[in-house]
């Protein structure tokens, strides 16, 4: 069963790699509440992307189970899962959560 | 007038690119002078090399700017090195200048999936190539992600900040291009139209 607090530490790791190349008044915050991508966020494409092949090979890591954060089910979610932090790690364990 | 501005807009439901113009010199001599384009190759120094290097272009390369619907640009792509022959190109020269505008815009991935269709669909190439500083590694996650091929490694093909640095070379093909990489530009495309959870 995935734990949620283990997944926001991986969803921050990833925004750590993120920073680490970004200019210092660019640095995303790491906190559940940060938005990620769409309307008022953070991100660009660029810089989600960043997120998503890390977030993913961590999760394929931890879990040992493979994930898309791109495919169909992600794109038809009722609220994106790149809302914020919180829908992110959410969403990452309703998806380890099946099969 | 330049041979650029013969080139077609190609417009996307976020952003267009329309052909870069001598006008641009000062905007983008600005961005890649900045923190963000400090892995590419040098470019020009001043305002007016930047503006010979713009109307210089031959007409076989498409160079763009990458802008906002309304209008504002944000960052520039081009397609050279086009081999009519072989029916292989190089996208490059790509560039989000204005970070602040393309936050939360799904810029580079439109900007990407307008560049491949000129390249695979109008163009009918066959193959897009092209290299990565290998500590550009948000653009090589980029590159990898979006369904390129990693052929091999120039060694200590660039000289950035006066340090030799390997380039990381990149290839695509059209069956690549359409099996992985436009389902890929697409989602994220999509992603930026799903509505975003209240605010906690």
């Amino acid at each position: 069963m995935a734990n949620k607090d283990t997944i926001i530490e991986i969803i921050y790791r990833a925004l750590r790699n993120l920073n680490e190349e970004l200019e210092d008044e660019k640095r995303i915050a790491l906190s559940p509440e940060t938005k990620l991508f769409g309307p008022n966020a953070t991100l660009d494409s660029l810089s989600l992307v960043s997120v998503i092949v890390d977030v993913e090979t961590a999760v394929s890591d931890e879990y040992g189970r493979n994930i898309s954060l791109t495919d169909d089910t992600a794109m038809t979610q009722a609220v994106s899962p790149f809302s914020d932090v919180t829908t992110l790690a959410d969403y990452i364990v309703r998806q380890l959560g099946q099969g | 007038m330049s041979k650029q501005l013969e080139k077609p807009t190609l417009v996307g439901q976020f952003i267009n690119l329309r052909p870069l113009t001598a006008d641009d010199a000062e905007l983008t001599l600005l961005w890649r002078q900045g923190p963000r384009a400090s892995l590419l190759n040098r470019g020009a120094q001043t305002a007016e090399d930047q503006r010979r290097w713009i109307v210089r272009r031959p007409a076989n390369e498409y160079n763009f700017i990458i802008e906002t619907k309304q209008h504002r640009p944000i960052g520039m792509l081009s397609l050279s090195g086009i081999d009519t022959v072989n029916c292989v190109a190089e996208p490059g020269r790509f560039l989000i200048g204005d970070e602040p505008a393309s936050a939360g815009l799904p810029a580079a991935a439109e900007a990407m999936k307008l560049l491949y269709e000129l390249a695979f669909d109008t163009l009918k190439l066959r193959r897009v190539w092209g290299f990565v500083a290998s500590k550009n590694r948000r653009m090589i996650k980029w590159q990898t992600y979006l369904g390129m091929t990693q052929e091999g490694c120039l060694r200590q093909h660039l000289l950035i900040d006066d340090h030799p640095q390997d380039a990381v070379v990149f290839g695509l093909l059209d069956s690549e291009y359409r099996s992985v990489t436009l389902p890929r530009l697409k989602s994220l495309i999509a992603a930026a139209r799903l509505p975003v959870a209240p605010s906690t």
